[in-house]
């Protein structure tokens, strides 16, 4: 019995409202009672190109995307013809612009796929239902809902209250989306061509947030009081949810002049006793790395929020990928202890980043959370949040600041005016904090350093298994990649995945167990050379025999699994 | 118990060249926070990478000896969690104008209540000797026998372009004054930039304290010169005589913590409030 869902792509250019009609259909769609996955394709440019917002629908907690569309609604001729071969067989293209020939070619697939073709006059619609053209949205979105066979309430309350305070002609926006909603173009045989599932409306609603709104939340929730960050796409959103809900929580949030003193604005204030965050992606994170090795001679407590996106280079600066692991696991001159966490979805990263200031903070050593575009801005329904995690900071007062303990860590205290006064170095220092060149100074001070991290990847978990413990096929893998697996696992009892978050220090018993009862073994990322893979590689000596990777910008769509297990 | 110069002092002994400008910059400020009363535990100072960062296991305060360029936004991170600190950002003209430039536009800019107190000896003396942009253009430095063939950067017109809320210029020659400008620097509320002319005995031998004594002029040794006055200003750094002093304050500013709209009516700062927060009431943003 296969997992019930369906997906709706939005599909227009850049600066059309792609993004809000999408994220309009999902919170009705979840008030609805629906859980869904939203997943949004867009250029990096303001206006013009095409953009595309896809939800996928169930019943039951849904993660990733397939590769296709139920039903396609357009906005622009671009877009048509770029999602036309993602129309799933018996699905429906509806679409808003007039005289658009379609090719003989095209006719034909229509044909033999059985998709039907709506033309549908969304501009006139609007404005003969006394809006303006851009309502032509709502009147899609209407339309929409008549093919889905809801009723209109719900609709018409969350787009009025989305756009209650923005100056807009409310009466008319509603006109709109019943005008959409009574449009001629319905057909009852459109919404017998697919199987939305049924809902329990009496059922606990989830909320619909993004991966960097799980980052934000546990930011909040862990006692981060400061963020700072220079805009890059995809952690920029972490600054604007912070920044709008500032007045409430009282976090300072400070876009700074650069990435360099956006981290070290960060260690400046965790040297102070606060806890500040600070989030980038890729090329960010490259300019931040100084300060990493900086945070790990000093022993500064630093989380950095690193998510990640297509390339090197610019790259595809708006698509997703996991190809910054090396960088986060290995960038940095010098040997210094530090820990690297992958977030996988909103609840993750929720948690995850708690237990990251935790760890930087009772470790005192720069901890990397990273994130990817397909987690920091998809829509993922979240039930509810867990509870918050327990602060740990690790302080306690002594003698000397970098004083030569067995478990490695030193005595750290919060500067105040009642307490002995300390040096961070990042020289290299004797207990006080003294710069030294001393042979065994040098050594003393390394090796303390370097015990913190045997003490740290002793009390980490060891990665989760999900599936059985006997699998024809396990997957390993780390961050959006658990998202499409476990989709794909609900169907198939006979693969497995095993997830990392802790990447670094990395945990091999459980995977090593799996290797020696000779187990087929897939590696499962999100970029070009399996970097994952080479760090298992590089601490237990296995080298993966197959290894499914995918680096165009695109994340792992459920079919991409499915394909890799037919074949 | 009152406070006195020897409370600064950590038990290192200074590795500066003898004759090092360092020498009177650090007791010059030393005296002044014990005017101030600052005690060794009210006072975060970030160092830079340079013979100005060697200073730093050398004082007593809490600090931290980060990286080349960057001791202020360092400094600025410590400020804005706890302005219950002092905070002084220590650094050469090499990391200020140079590594870090970027960091002083936007300090001075935003206004943070910090100090920033430059050594400025007119080269990168730890590395032996290299050209900084306030090096003279015509004269021999590392690997440049006919000198460096770029221009050189009006250091003190470049300050006074960003209108600072309070620019000063002393000298290491002068100790004396030094500390009088860094205690109204720490007083200024508001982002100080202090540019000391420092003394490099080893590879900036033109500067002597002989040449001070009959080149340097203060800005008190004039009549009427009103220091809130951009043009009073400007006319001195006009002038072909170097003056010390407090250049140009304006006092019209407010400090960057003053202009932050939701921490206005907080009492508490930011290392006070490191607990669990709730997140309920911000889940209505995602219904």
């Amino acid at each position: 019995m296969s997992k019930k869902r369906i997906s709706i792509k939005f599909a227009g250019a850049s600066g059309q409202g792609i993004n809000t009609t999408g994220l309009l259909l999902a919170k009705a769609l979840n008030k609805e009672g629906y859980k869904i996955f939203a997943y949004r394709e867009y250029p990096s440019l303001i206006t013009g190109g095409t953009a595309s917002y896809q939800l996928d629908v169930s019943n039951s907690q849904i993660n990733s995307s397939s590769r296709y569309s139920d039903i396609l609604l357009c906005f622009t001729a671009e877009s048509l013809d770029k999602y036309f071969d993602n129309i799933k067989e018996n699905g429906i293209l509806v679409y808003d612009f007039k005289n658009y020939s379609f090719s003989q070619e095209q006719e034909t697939v229509l044909l033999k796929k059985n998709i039907t073709k709506i033309y549908i006059d969304s501009k006139s619609i609007a404005t003969d239902a006394g809006g303006t053209e851009i309502m032509s949205n709502v009147v899609m979105l209407g339309f929409l809902w008549k093919i889905l066979t809801l009723e209109t309430d719900i609709l018409i309350d969350v787009v009025l209250d989305f756009l209650k305070n923005k100056n807009i002609d409310l009466e008319a926006e509603k006109n709109a989306i019943l005008a959409g909603y009574n449009s001629p173009s319905y057909r009852p045989e459109l919404s017998k061509k697919f199987d939305l599932p049924q809902t329990d409306m009496f059922s606990q609603k989830s909320l619909i947030m993004t991966g960097n709104h799980g980052i934000s939340l546990g930011a909040v929730a862990g006692g981060v009081r400061a963020y700072y960050a220079y805009p890059m796409t995809p952690a920029t959103s972490i600054f604007k949810f912070l920044g709008d809900t500032s007045e409430e929580t009282k976090i300072l949030v400070k876009q700074a002049e650069n990435e360099i003193t956006a981290v070290q604005m960060a260690m400046g204030s965790m040297y102070m006793g606060t806890r500040a965050l600070v989030g980038t992606s890729g090329g960010g994170f490259d300019l931040m790395i100084e300060t990493i090795s900086c945070a790990g001679i000093s022993e500064t407590p630093l989380v950095i929020f690193l998510s990640q996106r297509t390339g090197a280079g610019t790259g595809l600066p708006t698509w997703t990928g996991a190809g910054d692991l090396n960088t986060a696991v290995k960038g940095g001159h010098g040997d210094f202890p530090r820990c690297v966490i992958a977030t996988s979805d909103a609840i993750s990263g929720y948690t995850l980043i708690q237990e990251a200031f935790n760890i930087a903070e009772t470790y005192q050593i720069p901890v990397i959370v990273l994130s990817e575009k397909q987690i920091s801005e998809s829509l993922f329904s979240v039930k509810s949040l867990p509870k918050e995690s327990e602060i740990m900071r690790g302080l306690s007062e002594g003698e000397n600041r970098y004083e030569l303990t067995e478990s490695g860590i030193s005595p750290r205290w919060v500067p105040s005016k009642e307490k002995k006064p300390y040096i961070h170095n990042s020289d290299e220092h004797t207990e006080d904090g003294t710069s030294t060149e001393e042979s065994n100074d040098t050594l003393l001070m390394a090796e303390k350093r370097m015990r913190k991290l045997s003490l740290l990847e002793e009390h980490l978990p060891e990665p989760k298994l999900y599936g059985k413990s006997t699998p024809e096929v396990l997957f390993v893998g780390w961050g959006s990649v658990k998202n499409t697996v476990l989709d794909v696992i609900e169907d198939r009892n006979d693969i497995s995945y095993l997830h990392y978050e802790y990447v670094h220090p990395l945990k091999t018993k459980t995977l090593e167990d799996f290797i020696e009862k000779g187990t087929r073994i897939v590696l499962l990322e999100n970029n070009q050379t399996g970097q994952f893979g080479s760090l298992i590689t590089q601490e237990t000596g296995y080298i993966f025999k197959e290894r499914l990777l995918k680096y165009d910008g695109r994340p792992f769509f459920v079919e991409d699994i499915l394909d890799f297990l037919n074949n | 118990m009152s406070l006195t110069i020897k409370d600064y002092n950590s038990t290192n002994t200074p590795t500066w060249c003898p004759g090092c400008g360092n020498f009177a910059l650090h007791a010059s400020l030393k005296k002044a926070l014990v005017e101030l009363n600052i005690s060794p535990s009210e006072l975060f100072m970030s160092f830079d990478i340079g013979c100005n960062g060697n200073g730093a296991d050398k004082i007593n305060v809490y600090g931290f000896k980060g990286l080349h360029g960057r001791s202020i936004p360092l400094a600025v991170g410590a400020h804005l969690a706890n302005r219950r600190f002092t905070v002084i950002a220590d650094i050469g003209d090499g990391a200020c104008f140079h590594e870090g430039i970027d960091h002083l536009i936007h300090a001075v800019k935003a206004n943070y209540n910090i100090t920033i107190l430059i050594h400025n000896n007119q080269n990168f003396a730890l590395t032996t000797g290299q050209a900084t942009v306030s090096t003279q253009e015509e004269k021999p430095m590392y690997g440049l026998p006919k000198g460096r063939p770029e221009r050189s950067l009006n250091v003190s017109k470049f300050i006074l372009s960003l209108d600072p809320s309070f620019y000063a210029r002393g000298t290491s020659t002068d100790p004396l004054q030094l500390s009088e400008i860094i205690k109204s620097g720490i007083e200024n509320n508001g982002c100080s930039v202090i540019e000391v002319i420092q003394i490099c005995p080893k590879y900036n031998k033109d500067f002597s304290p002989e040449w001070a004594i009959q080149n340097i002029k203060k800005t008190d040794s004039l009549e009427n010169y009103n220091n809130l006055s951009l043009k009073n200003a400007t006319e001195i750094l006009d002038n072909s005589s170097i003056y010390t002093g407090i250049i140009y304050r304006n006092n019209t500013l407010k400090s960057f913590y003053e202009r932050v709209h939701n921490r206005k009516d907080t009492l508490t700062e930011l290392v006070d409030e490191v607990k669990i927060q709730d997140t309920a009431h911000l889940l209505k943003y995602f219904e």
